[in-house]
């Protein structure tokens, strides 16, 4: 997997490499600010960026500018967008046409190392990756009629893994259920937010938030 | 610059008027002119109807000598009233022509056309006396020049008549030739005169008072009669004796527009009695300006107030207002009550010419300047406090800024990658599960400081709301809110930061209040742009009766609001809600 790297803090971005190296991904681009990423990337479009949201010179949104830049020129790089807030709107912002190959993630989950190189392969190869902190601010949203209301609890669970863009695999693993059981669980939600099932789990992580932030 | 002193009595200023020895010498020597004119007319062997003659020159002269003393008596700034007295006397002067006595005869026809001369240059020096361009100047030399030295050279040449002693040769043709190159030469300076006073007349900012206009018009009926009369004399006209009189009664006039001109300034003053009845009925601060400008006759006057303590002019509300430098279309006269300036008018140059005037509205306008600069005052001081707020609220700003941004890039920074670092030590670990356990107990340590860390930082200030902008700001908190909201945003640029992070907070309070006391079912939030201004509107549908006084950082966003020069308001009653409404001006 290659990996290309926009991260000003340089205690951080060694970090990330070395993470990155022991998981026996290749890190081919390290850069200081969002217009040497985007100069990396045209070079030799890589598997994946990951990207401080916060980069200089003036730290307010070149890292978010960067992102979106890539989504939209190389839609085969995946983005992954690393940030000390998590906001829906930014998250709504990155996933404004598909939730194929991005991610947005908060920077702490970098130390869940499995977690965090699992979100980088599922970003790489297609998929995503929403920080729980999104996908529980949707779910606690208050409504008038909460639909959410007639889910079971683990058909809860299902859906707040489902919407971090978890894959039915992973969904299985972390529930200790069967990859079968989570597909029962899943179609069954869709079922009652009278959704339409789709096919595939990036595309089905857009459904649900779109559904979620209605 | 002038000075006015408004505690002083109205009267003529400066301290250059004629004294009274000068004056009368001046007004006897004129009267004894005036006899003697009629005396040389009456006596002469060479005059046809001297008695006419006399009182025509002397309806001339007399009207000079005497207008020019009232002149020069009431503005002593002015050379004009001098130069009228000066051609008051040339007259006189040539009247010496009509004596027998060869000497007398002599001088009185060397200054025949010296008058003319002198006329053209008190034309052209109105109103103060002095000439200013050079092309100007340059006319009057010339009219000089023509007028009394070709006359000299006339006489030499031995032209008019027997007593004439200059006469060294006799040459009778050219010196008449040289006398009609002279008076057409002069009609032509006279015309040129005419053709300056016309553009300088079309050049005038505004159109002058009706006194002024009268006073040009005289002029250039005088110098066109002085040109008709002149061309008439050179080619010998038939009528030349009806023109010449005509022409005398039309220079008789101009002393007379002058006089009259200053008698309507005198008449100006009850302009200021009825200043002084509108004063009396305590106008408004801002109206005073307008009785002065109408008491003055100026309706571009503007007042300006000097604040000492500000060491600098404001207008009527206290903003500041330097006056102009003087220059041809506004002069500035200060206003001095008790030996400290009060304030500065800045006026029509035209009021240069009538002292008096402003003196007396100065004067009668005391009072109510020292009130109408109190106001300016509390004006400056308003405008000098909130411009202080504005400056405290951004240094806060930014100071909670450069902090947020200090724990970001530190602190945060830091604990992230020291998770990090324990993470990658805890995958070394396979074989150690008591250690690895402690690992992760050590992360979730450091993951709960982060979240701490988080919402400290949030707290100091919103990066968000600078970063990406008010909307993206406002959907966490609208998804975040106690009850269903639904928000609105209509601004299709970013606004400058100060305001977006004041109608976050107005937001993020607003619903903050909501959660804890408005037991609302829904709520919404709408920013738009309204002309010149970014409205945010929180409306719930809870229990209402807000409290706007105490505790509840209600005040406090007022005073956020308040400090942009916004307004923030409040409609709640018991049962039917909250309505929040900030508006602020974003230029």
């Amino acid at each position: 997997m290659r990996v290309a790297i926009a991260e000003d803090s340089v205690l951080l971005r060694e970090g990330l490499v070395r993470l990155l190296a022991d998981a026996g991904s290749d890190v081919v681009a390290q850069c200081g600010t969002g217009d040497e990423l985007l100069d990396e990337v045209r070079k030799s479009p890589p598997d994946v960026v990951i990207v401080d949201i916060r980069l200089p010179p003036t730290h307010n949104d070149e890292g978010m500018r960067a992102a979106l830049e890539i989504r939209q020129r190389h839609p085969t790089v995946g983005v992954l967008v690393l940030s000390q807030y998590v906001e829906l709107g930014l998250a709504m912002k990155l996933l404004a046409e598909s939730a194929e190959g991005v991610g947005y993630l908060l920077k702490d989950r970098i130390g869940d190392v499995d977690d965090f190189l699992g979100a980088v392969r599922r970003v790489a190869g297609g998929g995503s990756a929403l920080d729980p902190i999104i996908v529980s601010t949707l779910l606690s949203r208050r409504r008038a009629d909460d639909p959410l209301e007639h889910l079971t609890p683990r058909e809860r669970e299902v859906l707040e893994l489902m919407a971090t863009g978890s894959s039915n695999q992973g969904i299985a693993d972390r529930l200790v259920i069967t990859v079968r059981a989570v597909e029962k669980y899943v179609s069954s939600i869709f079922d009652k937010l009278e959704l339409p099932s789709s096919g595939s789990e990036s595309r089905r992580v857009l459904a649900v938030l779109m559904f979620l932030r209605a | 610059m002038a000075t006015v002193a408004a505690a002083e009595v109205p009267g003529p200023a400066g301290a250059r008027a004629p004294p009274p020895a000068v004056i009368w010498s001046i007004v006897v020597l004129g009267l004894s002119a005036g006899s003697l004119s009629f005396l040389f007319a009456l006596t002469s062997d060479h005059v046809r109807e001297p008695g006419l003659q006399a009182a025509l020159m002397d309806w001339v002269t007399l009207p000079y000598i005497l207008g020019g003393l009232v002149a020069w008596w009431r503005r002593p700034d002015s050379r004009f009233g001098i130069l009228m007295i000066l051609a008051g006397f040339a007259m006189f002067v040539s009247n010496l022509a009509w004596t027998n006595v060869p000497v007398l005869h002599t001088i009185g026809q060397a200054c025949d056309l010296l008058p003319a001369a002198l006329l053209l240059h008190l034309f052209l020096a109105y109103p103060t006396g002095r000439i200013e361009r050079a092309f100007d100047r340059a006319l009057v030399l010339f009219a000089y020049v023509t007028a009394l030295g070709l006359e000299l050279v006339g006489m030499l040449l031995g032209g008019f008549g027997e007593n004439n002693i200059l006469e060294i040769t006799s040459e009778p043709r050219a010196a008449e030739l040289l006398l009609q190159a002279q008076l057409l030469t002069l009609s032509a300076c006279a015309l040129t005169g005419v053709a300056i006073l016309a553009l300088r007349r079309r050049g005038e900012p505004r159109p002058p008072r009706r006194s002024v206009e009268l006073l040009t018009d005289s002029f250039l009926l005088a110098l066109v009669m002085i040109a008709l009369l002149f061309t008439a004399g050179a080619f010998d006209a038939p009528g030349f004796e009806t023109i010449r009189r005509a022409t005398l009664v039309v220079l008789g006039l101009t002393p007379i527009a002058f006089l009259s001109g200053l008698l309507g300034a005198h008449l100006a003053r009850s302009a200021v009695g009825e200043l002084f009845v509108e004063l009396r009925s305590n106008p408004a601060p801002a109206d005073l300006r307008d009785a002065l400008a109408h008491a003055l006759r100026d309706p571009s006057l503007e007042l300006a107030y000097w604040l000492p303590q500000f060491g600098s002019y404001v207008d009527v509300a206290g903003r500041v207002a330097t006056p102009p430098d003087d220059d041809a279309r506004r002069r500035t006269t200060l206003i001095v009550r008790e030996g400290e300036r009060v304030a500065a008018l800045v006026h029509d140059p035209i009021l240069d010419d009538e002292p008096e005037l402003l003196d007396a509205v100065t004067a009668a306008a005391g009072i109510a300047l020292e009130n109408g600069r109190l106001h300016a005052e509390i004006g400056a001081r308003l405008e000098e406090l909130r411009g202080s707020r504005a400056r405290v609220l951004d240094a806060g700003q930014q100071e909670r800024q450069r902090l947020e941004r200090n724990l970001h890039d530190g602190a945060q920074q830091r604990l992230i990658a020291l998770s990090l670092e324990l993470g990658l030590l805890e995958a070394r670990l396979d074989s150690d599960p008591t250690a690895r356990l402690r690992l992760k107990r050590a992360r979730r340590e450091i993951a709960l400081s982060l979240e701490e860390l988080r919402a400290v930082a949030r707290g100091i200030h919103p990066a968000v709301v600078s970063a990406h902008g008010l909307g993206v700001a406002l959907e966490q908190l609208a998804a975040r809110a106690a009850v269903p909201v639904r928000l609105t945003v209509e601004l299709e640029d970013r606004l400058p930061e100060r305001l977006e992070v004041a109608a976050f907070y107005v937001v993020s309070e607003s619903l903050a209040n909501i959660g804890k006391h408005a037991h609302a079912s829904a709520a919404t939030i709408g920013v738009t742009r309204e002309n010149q201004q970014v409205v945010v509107e929180i409306v719930d549908d809870g229990v209402g009766g807000a409290d706007t006084e105490h505790g509840s950082g209600l005040r406090g966003l007022a005073d956020r609001v308040e400090a942009l020069d916004g307004t923030f308001r409040i409609w709640t009653s018991l049962g039917t809600g909250t309505r929040v409404r900030a508006e602020l001006p974003c230029g």
